[in-house]
Parts: structure tokens; sequence; C-alpha cells
């Protein structure tokens, strides 16, 4: 490996393992419902996308996920929208989320995609597991791809795509954030 | 026709199921072991949704021949397709031979389906069009006529497609009834007041509660009461009025009087409020330029087809048992699908009114996404509310304590009788539990049917 080759490389590890441990605050700031502090770590042009899952022919693979943009989906945010949701999350009264159900966000296989100047692809998978009250179990599992852009206050989320491996979501309700 | 009667004339309906203590309307209660028990839901499988129509999609979704998707009716799977010249089936998605799915794709356009097991296919109309070894080993003996899938019978509805497999059942014009044809046309016209007004944006979002079918039915029934569940969402702007609610029609400058409208002899309901007067429109603050245009146009066009009867706003209702929709500016068509006693699923279909510009479009989905299903802000609060309302039926000693249903109980008034609200409905104005009486009425009436 020339030495040139090698800095590279050390570059897209410490890219690699900053965006790691980026994922890894954040998953903690969800556990503990500091929404406020992850609403920080997104972009205000944010792209927050969620769509839903179909079984479809081998050859149709453009029908598997439901489009971004015209079609119904689990969730197609922005920042205001998002912002909205943390609100309703935060006034005692969202009976979903009260008493508060308890998450884990797991977040594994980073891996970078592309760094196209000041924008970051990265691909993961993750697991969100939500136990609420005192029977609830409900598991969420799938990937993610994810944007993020270098700014002057850190790295931020400029877009999210999450896909989520159920197709009928075998859960009453999502009120967790991925 | 007085609304008060039919409350009093249908308490002698429910004598056998009063004497199996489940139901009561004199007293307006109802046992929490109809929605624990799976006696009881084994029996509502056979008396109340073998004999009903369903909602199984709508024409929008089957552009072109070939196409198909993949629907429910009751617990029965179905496909529903557009053969080649341009017909619409439903089909019990269940091979012949062995059971197998025919279609196991949610959704897309094929020639016709064939069966993963054996290879015997089919027809997009059902026909039995191929079997293997047919000559050799069935030596064309057999009838291919008889053993094509089992078909439903069809209904197409300005628009919407519904069907049920009960040879028995009435026209689908006639399980709807007079009142009912009107207002289920109404909910189906455009905002502009046109018959066949909308087409289904693409994917029906599908999703479970454990909670038995009826908490999600008698919900959109009737329920105006439940206000307080919805508290946390009434704090922000979640409409396109700009105001802080979850309605767009808190834009609506002119007062108008909300009621519950059942069809007592047949358990449909319309939860819908009347304006005291036509007015010009109200635009919606927080709607771009081009949506309030577009509304606005569609204000004054709606007047002029309709009339009086533009005064008329459906919030939703509920076609006995299982299609529920929700309107008042979102028009959203579902079923709730039961798979178990306390276990429900519910597909959704989102509508957009057909001839909008995009603009419109996308401002109403996304006021969907907000809105309804599992990442609703609005509608995360009842899955909630009903996953706890049947825990409460489970427990030996809660068991013996009926629900309540007395709400309003006599108030049966109308004060404004506007010819064209129906004939054969009743009415009661403002917040009631009379649509729920209605609908578990019309539900005890079946159930008590000698087999």
């Amino acid at each position: 490996m020339s030495q040139a080759d090698r800095a590279a490389a050390i570059d897209a590890l410490l890219l690699e393992v900053e965006v790691e441990r980026l994922f890894s605050a954040e998953a903690e700031l969800l556990d503990e419902r500091r929404f406020d502090a992850w609403l920080d770590l997104l972009h205000d042009d944010i792209r927050y996308w969620m769509p839903i899952a179909r079984n479809v022919r081998f050859d149709r693979p453009e029908l598997e996920y439901t489009q971004e943009g015209s079609e119904a989906n689990w969730f197609d945010e922005d920042k205001e929208t998002l912002r909205k949701r943390v609100k309703q999350l935060q006034g005692g009264d969202h009976w979903a989320e009260e008493p508060r159900s308890r998450t884990t966000h797991l977040v594994a296989n980073v891996r970078l995609d592309k760094v196209e100047n000041i924008d970051i692809t990265i691909r993961c998978r993750f697991m969100v597991s939500s136990r609420r009250l005192d029977h609830d179990v409900d598991l969420f599992i799938g990937k993610r791809t994810d944007v993020l852009r270098r700014t002057e206050g850190g790295l931020k989320i400029l877009r999210r795509a999450v896909y989520l491996d159920q197709s009928v979501l075998l859960s009453r309700n999502l009120t967790t954030f991925f | 026709m007085a609304a008060s009667t039919w409350e009093e004339k249908s308490y002698t309906v429910h004598n056998i199921m009063r004497t199996a203590d489940f139901i009561d309307l004199d007293a307006g209660t109802l046992s929490r072991e109809i929605f624990s028990s799976e006696d009881i839901f084994r029996r509502e499988l056979e008396r109340v949704f073998l004999p009903a129509w369903n909602f199984v999609g709508h024409t929008s979704q089957l552009a072109q021949a070939g196409d198909f998707f993949l629907s429910r009716v009751g617990t029965e799977p179905v496909i529903v397709s557009r053969d080649q010249q341009g017909a619409i089936h439903v089909l019990l998605n269940s091979c012949r031979h062995r059971g197998m799915p025919a279609c196991r794709y949610d959704v897309g356009n094929a020639k016709g389906f064939t069966c993963s097991y054996h290879g015997w296919s089919y027809g997009l109309d059902g026909a039995l069009t191929g079997v293997p070894k047919f000559d050799d080993r069935y030596r064309g003996r057999l009838d291919r006529e008889k053993w094509g899938l089992i078909r439903a019978r069809v209904s197409i509805f300005y628009g919407s497609i519904w069907a049920t497999f009960d040879d028995g059942a009435p026209s689908f014009e006639d399980y709807l009834g007079a009142d009912m044809r009107f207002y289920l046309r109404s909910l189906l016209q455009g905002p502009d007041g046109g018959d066949d007004g909308y087409e289904v944006i693409g994917g029906i979002v599908k999703w479970q509660i454990p909670c038995n079918w009826k908490f999600g039915a008698e919900n959109f029934a009737g329920d105006h009461y439940h206000g307080y569940s919805h508290i946390s969402v009434e704090r922000l702007s979640i409409g396109l009025s700009g105001r802080t609610s979850r309605h767009n029609f808190a834009a609506v400058k002119i007062a108008r009087q909300a009621m519950s409208v059942a069809d007592p002899k047949r358990g449909h309901t319309i939860r819908a409020s009347v304006y005291q007067a036509l007015g010009p429109y109200d635009p919606q603050a927080g709607a771009p330029d081009e949506v309030n245009a577009y509304y606005r146009k569609c204000h004054e066009e709606r007047q002029r087809r309709l009339g009086d009867k533009a005064r008329l706003m459906i919030h939703g209702g509920v076609i006995f048992p299982n299609t529920h929709f929700n309107s008042a500016g979102r028009t959203t068509i579902g079923l709730w699908l039961p798979l178990a006693a306390g276990r429900t699923e519910v597909w959704r279909w989102l509508f957009v009114p057909r001839n909008a510009p995009n603009a419109v479009k996308e401002t109403l989905r996304e006021y969907y996404l907000r809105y309804a299903g599992p990442s609703g802000m609005v509608e995360q609060d009842d899955m909630e509310n009903w996953t706890a309302a049947q825990r409460g039926t489970e427990g030996m000693v809660a068991r013996k304590h009926p629900f309540n249903y007395q709400l309003a109980m006599g108030l049966a008034r109308r004060s404004r009788p506007d010819e064209w609200l129906g004939d054969e409905v009743s009415i009661t104005e403002d917040v009631a539990e009379h649509n729920q009486r209605a609908f578990y009425a019309h539900w005890a009436r079946l159930m008590a049917t000698a087999p």
C-alpha cells in the first residue's frame, strides 16, 4: 500500500468511526427521550422517509417499497413535522407514549457508501426494541440509508431513508424515531 | 320518521341476546364478553361477516387490463382484477386443488395467476385455464368449468368496489338502503361535488391491533365523544386550517350542527355535520395559495351542483359491519379485518381528488401521514386506547360488569328536519352514543338469528 493510499484509507476509517459515534450518540438521545437534542442533529432541510413494503414479483422490484413524495408511506417528514411529533411526545398527554415506552436503538453494519463534497452517504442496519407497559413487545428491524452533511455545527442528518422489513406492520403504533 | 321511535321498536329484537346477558339496549349496556369471547367471535364470522358486503378497493387501482391487487372479504383473502375486456373480478385467493394462494403478489399486472404448488393456472376472471397432466393423468375429464377460482359477487358503486360471497345477500344497493346510498355517494363525490371524484394513492396501509374489531368499528360509527383521546394533537396544528386543531374544517366560520345518523334496519352509521347556511369559501391559512385556489373553485362548484345539500359534511362512518371511512376533507376508506377475538388487522386506502393539481394531492397525502394509522399523530392514541380497552374485557371480575352506552340515550331528536338527510335513518344531534346503539342493535339481531 502506498503512503497516499494508506492515508486515504485512514481518512475513510476515521470518517466511519466519526459516523458510528454519531449514530451511537443519536441512539442514546432517542432512548433517553432527549428529543430536542435529537432534533439538533437533524439538518434544517432534512427529509425523513419510511416507505411501506409490499410483496411483489421478482421482476418488479420498483414496486417493493412505496414511492417517496407520491404514495402512502409510514413517514415522509421534514423538520417542521418532526418538531410537531416531538412536541406531541413532550406534553404528557400523548397516550400512545404515556407512560413512556422503553426503547433500545441499535445501529450496526455502518458502511461508507460515498463521499461527495460535504455530503456523506452511509448505509447501515438497525434494530429497535420497544417495550411498553407490562406486556407489549415491538421489534423493528431494517435498513437505513442516510446522507450526512458536514456543517459548521458538525455532521447533520440531511436525509434518512428507513426500510422496515415488515409489510403488514405487526405493531399497533410507530411512536419512536428510527 | 320521528327519530326516537327506532330505539323503542328495536327493544323487541334483542330478547335472545338479552337472555344471554350480552346486550341490553333498554339499559344501554353491553357485555364485555362480546369483545373477548372466542365463541362469540366464531359466531360473528358466520352471522355478521359472511352475509355482509365488504369494500375491497377502488377502480382507480385497476387502470389497465391485467392490473390486480390483493384484498380481503372478512377473513377471506381475495384477488381483485381487471380482465382484458375491462370487467372487474373479486376471486377467492385459494387454489381449488390444495388451497394455496393463486396469487402471492400484493399488486401487479398479469395475464393470469398460477399456483406455486402444482401449477394450476387461472385467468384474470378466475377461470381454470391450465392443469398440468390434464390430458394424460386427468384423461381430459377434469371439469374445468367447475374448478375455477371461487368468484365473489361484485358491485361497483361510484368507483368503489364491493364484494360478498353470500349468494343470499341482497344486492349491494339494497344492502346499503336508499339513505346510505345517498351518504356513500356523497362521500365519494370530489370536493367539487362531482360523482366518483377520487382516486387511491399508491400503497394500502396495513397494520394489526391487539383488540377486537368492534372497538374500531364503534369508534368510527359514531364516537363524537372521545375528544379527550386526542388532546395531545389538538395542542398542535396538523390540518391545513393553520389553527391548533387536527381538522381542516376548523377554518370554516359558519356554525354547524354535528349529528349521528344511523340506519337502524341495516346497522350503517354516519357521523356528519350540517352547516346552518351555505356560505363563501373560508381559506385554509395553513395551505399554499394553489391549494386554496383549487378548494375555492370546488366549493363554488359543489354549491352549484348540490344546492342546499352542499351544507352536508360527512365526518366518517361505517358500512356495516367492518368497512369504515373518514372524511371531512380527508377521505380514507378502510377495513377492520377480524383475526381473533383480541386481534384485528386494519387496511386503509387513502384518496385524493382525481382532478386536483399535484400540489393538492401532495398536501392531502402529507395530511394523511400526519393523521392516520400507526404513524398518525391522531390515530396512535386511538390504537393505544382500544388495546387498553381490550385488556379491560378479559378479567373474570371485570367481565361481570357491562360497558355503558347510555350517552344521550332517549335524546334522539332532529331540530332541523332537512328532508334530504333521509327517510329511514334516525338522527341524534350533538354528542351521543346513538350510532353505537344502532350498530350493536343490528349486530345483536344478526347474532340472534337462528342458524
